[in-house]
């Protein structure tokens, strides 16, 4: 029997005023999870950067699958070109800090996804820790 | 009005000459209470200058506070030989320090002062459930040994991200000053090897040192950010805020 997982669907512009927000609510969501303080602030890095670097629209859209011990968060559209440059396989020289090497570091998986219409969006799956 | 004006010029240069004599008397004799004088008769300033930064989320007797030690350190370091007067000297002293006391602080926006309070005893709340639970604690752990809500701290949190764009600390040209907490612990001898190691990439050479070997041992080694902390000797905030500010730098750097 697979997980039930709650919804959340949040659509928010990304001006700075309002990433802060989108910080604040991605954390009220990892806290329902009791997340440790560390874990939150991964999740939000991973959603930060991944805004920051491969973002190329005013407003984006944020899905978040909250589980018992996960959160997943879905995030687009985001530019396939600057998805594909910023999460390339391959592996870079020491020194090099990409952002896939930063999701790799703070998510316990991400994944690319593209629906039939072309949109491009990225999905980051966080996992509680033990205990 | 030019008597008015020549009895200010009067009672300006009488001012100033008392100023000088209280100088010589510190600094000559070591009179440490022709100091304390002269740290009371230029306390107006202070305050004056420091009201000009009210407003912006610090208490003003707060900045009149650090303002204040601006004034004690043009007094200190006043030379005799100098022709400017001691207010003339002491303003950009004091005002320097209330500037590097909000850029360190860094509140680039109006928070509330419970808010400020509370992101400040955070990092000692987190520290210790870190030490005493052995883990990164959560949100309720946090909240609980603050003795507040959840959502509280959530908010706190938010506040430390607040930060201005002004860089926390010294880039490697170091034309801004080091953020002294980061001046804190000793020195680590990692960076050398990672700079030995590999040619770094211009992006990440635009960050200071030691914001480097944090990156390198969070991305790199994998290290949790407590253990960096530890390392480093910076709270785990701290350590949070400067790998989110130094990723930040580099992309603008990629981006130029």
């Amino acid at each position: 029997m697979s997980e039930r997982l709650e919804r959340i669907d949040l659509e928010a512009p990304l001006s700075g005023d309002f990433q802060a927000v989108v910080r604040l609510i991605i954390g009220g969501i990892a806290e329902r999870v009791d997340f440790a303080f560390e874990e939150i602030d991964d999740l939000q890095l991973a959603v930060e950067r991944l805004l920051a670097e491969t973002c190329a629209v005013d407003t984006v859209q944020l899905r978040f699958e909250v589980g018992e011990r996960t959160v997943r968060t879905r995030v687009g559209p985001l530019s396939e070109q600057k998805v594909s440059e910023a999460l390339e396989n391959g592996e870079r020289p020491p020194g090099e800090l990409t952002l896939r090497r930063v999701l790799q570091t703070v998510v316990d998986s991400f994944a690319v996804d593209q629906s039939a219409d072309g949109d491009v969006t990225v999905l980051l799956e966080k996992l509680k820790s033990s205990p | 009005m030019r008597t008015t004006d020549s009895s200010r010029a009067a009672n300006s240069e009488q001012a100033r000459e008392e100023d000088r004599e209280l100088l010589r008397r510190y600094h000559k004799a070591g009179d440490t209470t022709a100091r304390e004088e002269l740290i009371e008769r230029h306390l107006p300033l202070v305050r004056s200058l420091a009201r000009r930064y009210a407003g912006r989320g610090e208490a003003l007797e707060d900045i009149e506070q650090v303002g204040a030690i601006g004034l004690i350190k043009a007094i200190d370091r006043f030379e005799l030989e100098r022709e400017v007067s001691l207010a003339t000297y002491a303003t950009p002293n004091v005002v320097g320090e209330i500037k590097r006391h909000f850029r360190d602080k860094g509140w680039a926006i109006r928070v509330p002062r419970a808010l400020q309070e509370l992101n400040a005893s955070m990092s000692g709340a987190i520290e210790r459930l870190t030490g005493r639970l052995g883990r990164s604690p959560s949100i309720a752990e946090i909240a609980e040994e603050l003795k507040t809500s959840p959502e509280e701290v959530l908010e706190a949190m938010e506040v430390g991200s607040a930060y201005s764009t002004v860089s926390l600390s010294a880039g490697p040209s170091g034309e801004e000053e080091l953020d002294p907490l980061e001046t804190i612990g000793d020195e680590d001898t990692g960076f050398e090897r990672s700079e030995d190691r590999a040619a770094l990439e211009p992006a990440l050479e635009r960050l200071a040192p030691r914001e480097r070997e944090i990156l390198r041992m969070r991305f790199e080694e994998g290290l949790p950010q407590t253990q960096i902390a530890h390392r480093v000797g910076l709270s785990q905030m701290h350590v949070s805020r400067l790998i989110r500010k130094s990723l930040g730098i580099m992309r603008e750097e990629l981006l130029r």
